[in-house]
């Protein structure tokens, strides 16, 4: 059951990719960015990833996108883009290049399975130990559980956390001062 | 057909590497800045499906953690990448990345 699901989503999601790179309407490739981002929502929760899940929806799916559709429509950039002003000749290169990126990964992917056992091996751990950062066992159902994530994130992560706050906050400000209007005396 | 009970982690492994590689064609094709900016976020996406998925293999929630961050940045980086471009469509009037060409050699 879950490999079909599983199968399904990566079928609609690549799909979706192909659609949104092909797609010469900025606003059809954004539509299809949408269904991609929720495809990815799916595959979070056959991970068990659920807080993840809710965080894709949320963030990307919502907040990111909007921002796009927005700026797409600000700029009324969604015209179709003229074919002449493409370097014909380059496009064979770019469609090479990506293809060898992706094989390349796709034989990391291949190999980790051969390299399982020798390498890191799993860490089951013992629930004794450690401050629910090491779940109960591989594929574990509570694996994704926000009070687990939240434990970790307030615990061992709150440095970065404190500091991806400072970041969000200049990229409030750099945003604000990059589109405000320009003054003669500024 | 006997299907495996579970997605093996090769398998989001391999799907992750596709969406990026779709991705990365989306950048390198592409003229608009915009579409490219989407390819960069579906290639920032099949990243984290990798975190994700390693995160289960090895049964740490570390991989999950990274991904909250990279979600973080990713939503700065469209921030200012947007506004970004439209400063550059204030002074051009386009978003096609051939008209950015100050600094050319």
């Amino acid at each position: 059951m879950e490999f079909v699901v599983f199968a399904v989503f990566a079928a609609i999601s690549v799909t979706a990719a192909l659609f949104m790179v092909l797609q010469r309407n900025a606003m059809y490739s954004a539509l299809f960015l949408v269904l991609n981002f929720f495809c990815f929502a799916v595959f979070f929760i056959l991970l068990g990833a659920y807080f993840l899940a809710v965080v894709q929806v949320a963030v990307y799916a919502g907040a990111i996108m909007v921002l796009m559709l927005f700026v797409i429509m600000l700029l009324n950039v969604a015209y179709p883009e003229p074919l002449d002003k493409v370097l014909g000749f380059l496009r064979p290169f770019g469609v090479v290049t990506a293809v060898m990126f992706a094989a390349v990964l796709a034989g990391v992917g291949f190999g980790s399975k051969m390299g399982e056992n020798a390498s890191i091996p799993p860490r089951i751990a013992d629930p004794t130990s450690g401050a629910g950062i090491m779940l109960k066992g591989v594929g574990a159902a509570e694996a994704g559980h926000v009070q687990e994530v939240a434990a970790t994130l307030f615990s061992r992560y709150l440095f970065p956390f404190e500091v991806t706050s400072v970041l969000l906050l200049v990229a409030i400000l750099g945003a604000s001062v990059l589109v405000r209007k320009r003054t003669e005396h500024a | 057909m006997n299907f495996p009970t579970t997605v093996p982690t090769e398998a989001y492994l391999i799907l992750s590497a596709v969406l990026f590689g779709i991705g990365a064609m989306g950048v390198m094709l592409r003229k608009s800045a915009l579409t490219m900016f989407m390819s960069v976020e579906l290639m920032l996406n099949a990243v984290n499906l990798s975190f994700v998925a390693f995160a289960r293999h090895f049964g740490r929630l570390d991989g999950q953690i990274i991904v909250f961050f990279v979600m973080a940045v990713a939503a700065a980086e469209v921030a200012v990448g947007l506004a970004i471009i439209v400063d550059i469509f204030r002074s051009r009037r386009s978003v096609d990345i051939d008209d950015v060409n100050w600094l050319r050699g």
